[in-house]
This record gives C-alpha cells, structure tokens and sequence, in this order.
C-alpha cells in the first residue's frame, strides 16, 4: 500500500514540479518518506546499469542510452542528471506502474560517486562502470581515495564491474572482486601517448596500493596511462574493450581493431567516454553495427560548448568545472590548438553554484602554461576572485604584459565590445558562465 | 645571501596545490635578494637536513600521511638536530599530525609519530572542509585559508592560533588551531596558505632573516594582487561567519 501511494506520490509532484519548472529530487524525497525502502519494493529491469567517476558520467550515460534505444531497448534514464538517490527515486518512480513495476528493458543510472552506496543499499546494478578519478570538488570530495573509500560500499559481489584499466585508483576495485565480474576497457599506447608526465600535479606518481613509485610505459593524459609498480606489481590489466588506435588530429578511433569511429569531438575524454559507453553497451548484448551506427559521429546534447557574439567578436564558452582542474586542462588544451589569433577570458567569480567557499588552491592545480601560445593575445581574468587568478598566472609562462584583470564581469564584456574583432574564449563554471552569457547574444 | 629550502615528499604531500606556497616565499625572498636554493627528498631518499634553513610537507591523502610518516620516521634525528639548529620547519594539512606523539586510523590501528610534541591525533570516519579565518599573536591580521580534515588533534599545548572566527579548530569548533613551539610551525589549514596570507609569508621571511642573522628591512616587498586577493577572501569569508554552509 505504501509503494502505490509513493508511486503516486511521486507522480503527482513529478506533473505539478513540471508545470512549474522545478527540480527533479524533489518528489522522489516526498517518495521516500512515505516508503522509505521503495527503492527495495519496486521490481527493476532485468538490466541495470550505473555509471561513475569523477568526469564523463553524463555524457557515458547519454552514449549508452542512444545506443541501447536504437538496439530496441526501453532505456529508463536520468537524463536531467539527479544523480543522488532522491533523484533516483524520482526517475523510478515517474517510470513504475502502479504495482511497482518499472516500464523499461534497462534501468541506466548516472551515480553521484559519493552516495553511490545510499541508492545502491536498495537494489544493485548489474553493471557498474566507473569512468576515472581524479581531483574534482575537493572542498566536498576530501580526495581521490577519500571517493573510492566512499564508492567500495556500493560495490555487491554479483554485480560486474566495468573499469578504466588505465586509471591505477579505479583498477583498484577489481582487488576484491570475482574476477570473473570484472571487464576492463583501455586505450592502447598511440600517437597522442607520452613518455613523460604532463600537468602540475601527478596523482599517479604513487602506486595507490602500497605507496611505491609508480612506473608508467606511457601517458595518455594526467595519471591515465599503462602502470606498473615494481614493488607490490600493481599494474595495468589487459583490457576487453580497447582503443586500437587513435588519431585525434584526424578524429578517428578504431575500437578492438575492427570498428572505425569518427569523433565529432576531438578530445581525449570523449575517446574514453565513447569507449565506457561502448563496452557498456557490448555488455548488454547490443549489437556492434548499432553500436557503431549511433556512436559514429556521435553529437552530444549535453554539450558545453556555447557559441554567443560579442561586438565584432565571435565568441566560445567553454564551461568548467570550478575545482576540477582537469575539466580546465581539457578546455585549455582546445584552446592552445586553436589557431587564429583570439583573447582568452577566464571568470572566477562564485566558486560553486551550490555552495559556498573561498577556496581557490584548485587554480594552482591547472596547467595555465597552455595559454603561453602565439596566438593567444591577451588573457582576461575577471571576477571576484580575478586577485588569486592574476598571482597563479604570475608563476605560469604567460607573459605579464598579455594580463588583464578586473573585477567586474560586465566591464569585461564592455572592454571586448570596445575594442577588436578577434575569437574570444570564454572558460568558466555553470555558477558563472550566465553572468557573461547574459550581456552576449547567443547563437 | 643564500637560503636552503627542503620540500619534503612534493610528488605526494600535495594534494592542495601546496607547492606554490614555496613558489611564492621563493619570490619573496628573492626580492629581497636572497639567492634560494629548493632541494626536495622522496620517500626514497634520505633527506638533507643538515644545509636545510627553511623545511616544509603539505598534505596528502590519509594512505600517503602514513607513508610519509613511514619514510620519515628513519631520519627523525636529522630532523631534530636541524630544529635544535633553529632551522625553520613548517608542516600543513595533515602533516601537521606527523610531528605529534601518534595518529590513530580509522580502523584503530596507531602509528607512533615523530614526538616532537605530546599531542595525539584521531581519524574519524567524516570530514570537515571548510574555509578558516585564524588569529595568532604572532602578525597583525587574521589568516585566511580552508581545511580539509576528518581528524582531531588533542593535547596541544602550544597552538599556532588561538581561535578560529570560522571553522573547525585542533578539537572543538572555533577553538585553538595548529602548533607552534619555537621555529617549528603546523597548522591544519591546508593549500597554498602562504600565498593567500602575506602576513604569514612576511612573518617567515622574517623569522628566516632573523635565523640566518641578516637584518631584514623595516618594510617587505609587496607583490602585485596578493594582498587585493587576500583582502577579497577575507572579506567573503567574514561575511559567511555565522552562516550555516548550504550542501
């Protein structure tokens, strides 16, 4: 009786919170104080499939619900990205008949890395894949192992764990695990690999398990790449799922050897989101054709990219995540490869949209080296904190007299519209980009 | 005019950007005309503390702290006899808890620290970052800064500061914070402290001229933005003071 008036409920709020354009966490915490282990009572889809990590989640769970719906699934998904479990209560609800049955072939999950074990207590997923981990939201997150410590209890024996082989902390997860449950995917070494360590910081310095030096073959990017330790053996694992080759330049991937993608993005992320999404998606039994159909060329709706004008300036804003200086790296390196001469903004102004915090130390964690480029003719650092922006770019290779900093955003917009007709790269957060968006005229 | 910096275990010891902190004192006392040597030592290495002035360990991960701590243990009488030199040592974040009796994991296992001072440190399974305004009576202003801890220390005698207008102290809310006895300074603030504070970093300069037996002049150099940065913080962390933080 309970589950029927949770279900209903749920619904109820979930129609009334679309009328008036609320959030989707709400009905389902209405959901769970009326039935608190709903999520127990629901009968779930023989097919669950969660996905976490630090980076890539949204955009893997969007890859593996395109494909799976063209393979003939119905894919029960949390699209808006509600990711703790009161936004999962909502999605499974909205989505239950009345007797607690859920309406799907696969129940797709994007997981909160920290509450993981709070959603995953009541049912868990037959699939588990995690993405990365690296430094993101620390004034939250502690650390890196801080969330692996946070992700293990949501971890259940029958479940199959889908790992990065090439993130050291993440194929730490198999060490307790059936082997026989644990499928790994992985880039293999290729043109975009390094010898050498770039970045500022270097998680994979240590071996996660015991602490010694860790030894990479080579690098992809940051601590991802192929490591052993001499040691404790620690070591990357042979991978199912691989990226056989990879030209970045040219966007073109080739998985297992066999299947021939093109990116309609080229960055080293979406190769790894694509290939999670991929191995995923084998997993559940789709077919490679369908597979490779919807991935090839595949445009993603959650993009971050935002093309706006501004004066005589054609515009591009590419959001980043506050204290996640691997979302910023990611943005920087698109920059430095662009060629035509451009203006660099960068907005500091609220840290966080959901919190507050004066913690700035993530800016010594990106590497502003890369916008030391030729055509890269000045960079702008504005917002409240522009003061700690203007010291870290005192101890990068920009050059002062390319430096600009002011406080506030608008006047940022108005010295654009004075002067130039240069590109404009804009890198900042979802708590800021509208503050500058709003003065612009969107595409 | 030359100095000796010894950055112990910074592959590892961190975890919060706190390499700039010997960036920024590096510039400081380069501009005034220090020459500035930076040596660092893995777990690997046995340290040089006998040409060291200046030694400093940022945080890391609870598993990294242990092993630095294992590394560490080996040379603590190099490290003592630098001390009792008057080197200048300065552990943040977790370090911090090194130079105690013991720290106690989370699973209830103790790891018996270095013994420079009585206090003990215990693990919890919860964290509490948040951001910190501290008083000492060592400079003028207040210091501002985040923590990033799921530990309490108690037992100290000799704090750094003597309260916190915001955040969590070495074991109560608002209450003392860090350690301080002679030249060797701790605190659990974590980052690059030093450059959101050039109070601080003037305070050591100091103490780094004073040890080396130069005369440092009656003004410092200031350097472009540190001090509008710091004034910024301050000032949106002292408007928080009170507040419950959201999330």
């Amino acid at each position: 009786m309970r589950l029927i008036l949770a279900v209903i409920v749920c619904k109820l709020l979930r129609f009334v919170g679309g009328l008036v354009g609320k959030g989707s966490s709400l009905p389902g915490q209405y959901a769970l104080k009326v039935c608190p282990d709903v999520l127990g009572r629901v009968r779930l889809p023989a097919h669950i499939i969660a996905v976490t990590g630090s980076n890539g989640k949204t955009s893997t769970v969007e890859m593996i619900a395109a494909i799976l719906t063209a393979d003939g699934r119905r894919v029960v998904y949390n699209k808006e990205g509600s990711n703790q479990i009161e936004g999962v209560a909502t999605l499974i609800l909205s989505n239950c008949s009345l007797g607690g049955r859920v309406k799907g072939d696969v129940l797709l999950l994007e997981s909160d890395e920290r509450y993981a074990r709070h959603t995953f207590k009541w049912f868990h997923p037959t699939h588990f894949v995690i993405t990365n981990l690296y430094r993101d939201q620390l004034t939250r997150n502690g650390h890196p192992e801080w969330v692996y410590d946070a992700i293990r209890p949501a971890i259940f024996p029958e479940t199959t764990l889908v790992l990065n082989a090439d993130d050291p902390l993440v194929s730490c997860f198999a060490r307790e695990h059936d082997p026989d449950r644990v499928k790994w995917f992985g880039l293999d070494e290729c043109a975009i690999s390094t010898k050498e360590h770039h970045g500022v910081y270097h998680d994979g310095a240590r071996c996660p398990v015991c602490k010694g030096r860790m030894e990479y073959s080579c690098y992809h990017y940051a601590h991802i790449g192929h490591y052993a330790c001499p040691a404790c053996g620690h070591k990357r694992h042979e991978t199912e799922f691989a990226v056989t080759e990879l030209d970045l330049d040219g966007g073109t991937l080739t998985i297992n050897g066999e299947t021939r993608i093109s990116l309609a993005f080229k960055s080293i992320y979406n190769v790894y989101n694509i290939l999670a999404a991929w191995s995923a998606c084998a997993l559940a039994g789709a077919a490679p054709s369908v597979m490779a159909g919807v991935i090839n060329n595949y445009m993603l709706k959650n993009g971050r990219m935002i093309t706006f004008t501004l004066g005589a300036h054609r515009g591009t804003l590419l959001t980043s995540k506050h204290e996640n200086s691997v979302a910023y790296d990611t943005n920087l390196a698109y920059i430095a490869a662009a060629e035509k001469p451009c203006t660099v903004l960068v907005i500091v102004d609220s840290i966080s949209r959901k919190y507050f915090t004066g913690e700035t130390s993530w800016l010594w964690d990106i590497d502003f080296d890369r916008l030391d480029a030729p055509h890269i003719g000045r960079v702008m650092l504005y917002g409240k904190y522009c003061n700690d922006l203007a010291v870290r770019f005192q101890y990068s290779r920009v050059p002062a007299d390319r430096i600009e900093v002011g406080e506030s955003i608008a006047e940022a917009a108005e010295r654009l519209k004075e002067r130039g007709d240069e590109d404009v790269y804009v890198v900042t957060c979802f708590s800021d980009r509208d503050k500058l968006l709003a003065l612009t005229q969107k595409d | 005019m030359e100095l000796t910096i010894l950055h112990l275990y910074p592959d590892c010891m961190s975890l919060y950007g706190e390499y700039a902190n010997l960036a920024v004192l590096r510039r400081h006392l380069e501009a005034l005309g220090v020459s500035v040597t930076v040596e660092t030592a893995l777990f690997e290495d046995a340290p040089d503390f006998e040409r060291a002035d200046f030694i400093y360990m940022g945080a890391g991960t609870e598993r990294t702290q242990k092993a630095a701590l294992t590394a560490l243990l080996p040379h603590k009488e190099g490290l003592r006899a630098a001390i009792e030199r008057g080197a200048v040592l300065l552990f943040t974040g977790n370090a911090m808890e090194l130079l105690g009796a013991s720290v106690t994991d989370g699973a209830g296992k103790v790891w018996p620290g270095l013994g420079f001072a009585d206090f003990t440190t215990q693990e919890l399974d919860r964290r509490a970052p948040e951001d910190v305004i501290a008083h000492t009576a060592l400079w003028d202003e207040g210091l501002v800064g985040f923590m990033n801890k799921c530990s309490v220390t108690r037992g100290v005698e000799s704090p750094l500061f003597d309260g916190l207008s915001l955040g969590f102290g070495n074991e109560t809310e608002g209450g003392p914070e860090g350690y301080v006895s002679g030249n060797v300074l701790a605190t659990h603030v974590t980052g690059p402290v030093l450059v959101k504070n050039p109070a601080f970093t003037d305070f050591l300069v100091r103490r780094l001229f004073e040890v080396k037996g130069w005369e440092a002049p009656e003004t410092l150099p200031v350097l472009p933005c540190e001090r509008e940065a710091y004034e910024v913080t301050l000032r949106e962390l002292t408007a928080r003071i009170g507040k419950k933080q959201e999330s």
